[in-house]
């Protein structure tokens, strides 16, 4: 099978997280969580995280904070000076990457829940101009497309964005959402760094509560740092995870992390990364073998054969047919824990996007021989061997 | 994308900018806001990238060729008191084919190196009091040949090898100003077409492809990049964490 057929697979409809999970009668630590492991796979639920993992295991999070990316904006359709540019075509622009305090990657769509690119004459001539916020307040540029993803623009503000987030930006948002969510509801309990323009969402089913219980088991915690961009979820299909279309986004990790990731491997211990951001955030920063600290950008593509091996576990969320995510997932746990565990999460009925359910997989068999780990309310998942996925 | 806020545009001189990288970068720039300072032998080609440039900003185009010293001090006059930016993208590539180091003809290896590392200096100094008033950043577009040893590439590898180690050592020594060498990887361009005769390297990128890894070089920190060597189209453009540099 190639991988290009590995990586797709039917999604029910119905298995949207349509709202967070507080809205839907339960907490953020609430949500299901399919534990996969080389000995099979079993419904908990995040909150029994503690006891799926062993002391001096080490988890990596993203503390990237989300930010206000989407602006209203409207297209400056009359020459700058006429004093008449207000009544240009209404769209919203989606800040995704912060290259400098005036220049971004970003993506102009019809609408908050439409994908681009605008409708109007193609390709948009290299700088037009635009007006974002709700006024009207900042005029931007728009510079390039970026190359090979005509959607996304390198766009130059003639002022810092920031204020105009503040005021007038809402989080991006995409068309399987029920209504629109506050910021607060995006942002995870590690977020300090504001930069992502969507929500690096493993780890928001993390509380402060669970967070003191991890810390009771012997679990270890280390930050780092990477801003994820806009995926634009339903483009149609989405983007071939055989080609090479990610761009880059900004990571920082700092020595103390890569000292403790280092320090784990040396003790036995596991690295789990919390979201696959971390995975490319480390997997980047162990060019030269260990992991190291190191900041840039990076557009690493994480997949099969292509795996530097700085982690051993992963707590991410559930991801689409033919996305770049599930073929990082399939890189590093391989083909077979990833079908029979998507099997299960889609006849256990499991809720995708970032306010959805969690999966946890520890490929690496335990060192230990008696499993030390209760199961409690874990039950047995019966999985299909056929190497098809319904 | 300057640094220096509204007060004034930035200012940017691109050598070989009628095609290939440099005519892409200088697009790029044109539209981020820079005033160009343009140059490239063929006077038609560069008539024809400046008149499509001139709708998106102030572009002084002077055809020439590096390696002639009264060609460079009117480049440097013509970017002015201050620079923010200089990419030295115009090089040669000797003949074509590409000669075996047993066969080159000396007379060959000193053109190249006349134009791709003498001509370079001689143009970094005429802008680097310019460079210096801006906190500029000077580019030095560079090539893997410097470093692989590819049969053929001997001549311009070279001359490629030791325009990386000036600009290493120019950004030791220059205090106001950042150097960095970017290597733009394989591309479809002339020079490519040039170093392959009569292949099809269609399967090449276009040049636009490094336009996200200039993006980010422009925006960084110029301490932070300085003295380093950058390949456009990498995985990940690194440095050192915070604090260290």
């Amino acid at each position: 099978m190639t991988a290009g057929a590995a990586l797709r697979f039917e999604r029910p409809s119905g298995l949207d997280a349509t709202r967070p999970p507080e809205q839907r009668g339960t907490r953020r630590d609430g949500v299901r969580l399919l534990l996969s492991t080389p000995r099979g796979h079993r419904h908990h639920t995040f909150r029994e995280l503690p006891s799926l993992l062993e002391p001096g295991d080490l988890l990596v999070v993203n503390d990237s904070a989300t930010l206000a990316a989407s602006l209203p904006a409207r297209r400056a359709e009359a020459p700058a000076g006429s004093g008449s540019d207000l009544g240009g075509e209404r769209f919203r622009l989606n800040l995704s990457t912060r290259y400098g305090e005036r220049l971004w990657l970003a993506e102009p769509r019809p609408s908050a829940t439409q994908p681009g690119p605008l409708p109007g004459p193609r390709p948009l001539p290299a700088g037009e101009r635009a007006r974002v916020g709700r006024l009207g307040q900042l005029g931007v540029t728009f510079v390039a497309p970026y190359p090979g993803l005509p959607r996304l623009w390198f766009v130059m503000p003639d002022a810092p964005l920031e204020p105009v987030m503040a005021l007038d930006g809402e989080p991006i948002r995409y068309a399987y959402l029920a209504e629109p969510q506050p910021l607060d509801a995006y942002q995870t309990v590690f977020a300090r760094v504001a930069g992502s323009a969507e929500m690096p969402s493993a780890a928001r089913p993390f509380t402060p509560e669970l967070l003191a219980a991890l810390r009771r088991r012997g679990v270890r915690v280390a930050t780092l740092t990477l801003h994820a961009g806009v995926s634009s979820l339903e483009l149609p299909g989405g983007a071939d995870a055989d080609e090479k279309v990610l761009y880059p986004e900004p990571f920082a990790v700092p020595a103390a992390t890569a000292a403790a990731v280092r320090s784990a491997r040396r003790r036995g211990s596991r690295v789990v990364a919390v979201g696959t951001t971390v995975v490319r955030a480390l997997e980047t920063a162990a060019e030269n073998g260990e992991v190291e600290a190191m900041r840039g950008f990076s557009r690493r593509f994480v997949r099969a054969g292509d795996v530097r091996g700085t982690v051993d576990g992963l707590i991410t969320g559930l991801h689409e047919p033919a996305s770049s995510h599930l073929a990082l997932l399939l890189g590093l746990a391989g083909q077979e824990m990833v079908r029979e565990a998507y099997a299960a999460a889609v006849a256990g009925g499991y809720l995708w996007h970032e306010f959805g359910d969690s999966h946890l997989l520890l490929w690496e068999p335990q060192a230990t021989a008696a499993p030390r780990v209760r199961h409690d309310g874990g039950q047995e998942v019966a999985m299909p061997h056929s190497g098809r996925l319904p | 994308m300057s640094t220096r806020g509204a007060r004034s545009r930035p200012v940017a001189l691109i050598t070989g900018a009628s095609r290939g990288l440099g005519r892409t970068l200088a697009g790029f720039l044109a539209t981020a806001g820079y005033d160009l300072v343009v140059t490239a032998r063929a006077s038609e080609a560069l008539e024809a990238a400046t008149s499509e440039l001139q709708g998106a900003t102030a572009v002084r185009a002077l055809a020439g060729d590096v390696a002639d010293p009264a060609h460079r001090q009117a480049l440097a006059d013509a970017a002015g008191d201050r620079l923010d930016l200089a990419v030295l993208n115009a090089s040669s590539l000797g003949p074509s084919p590409l000669p075996r180091l047993a066969e080159v003809p000396l007379e060959a290896l000193r053109a190249v190196m006349e134009t791709n590392v003498v001509a370079q200096l001689a143009l970094a100094r005429a802008v680097l009091p310019a460079l210096e008033r801006a906190a500029g950043l000077l580019v030095a577009v560079t090539s893997d040949a410097a470093q692989g040893g590819y049969p053929g590439w001997g001549v311009y590898g070279a001359s490629k090898a030791a325009l990386e180690l000036m600009a290493r050592t120019l950004a030791a020594e220059q205090d106001g100003v950042a150097v960095v060498s970017v290597d733009p990887g394989d591309m479809r361009t002339d020079m490519h077409r040039r170093a392959f005769p009569g292949e099809d390297i269609s399967d090449r990128p276009v040049p636009g492809v490094t336009l996200p890894f200039f993006a980010w070089l422009l925006t960084q920190p110029r301490a932070a990049v300085s003295g380093r060597r950058f390949q456009a189209q990498a995985d990940a453009w690194t440095l050192a964490p915070e604090g260290t540099s």
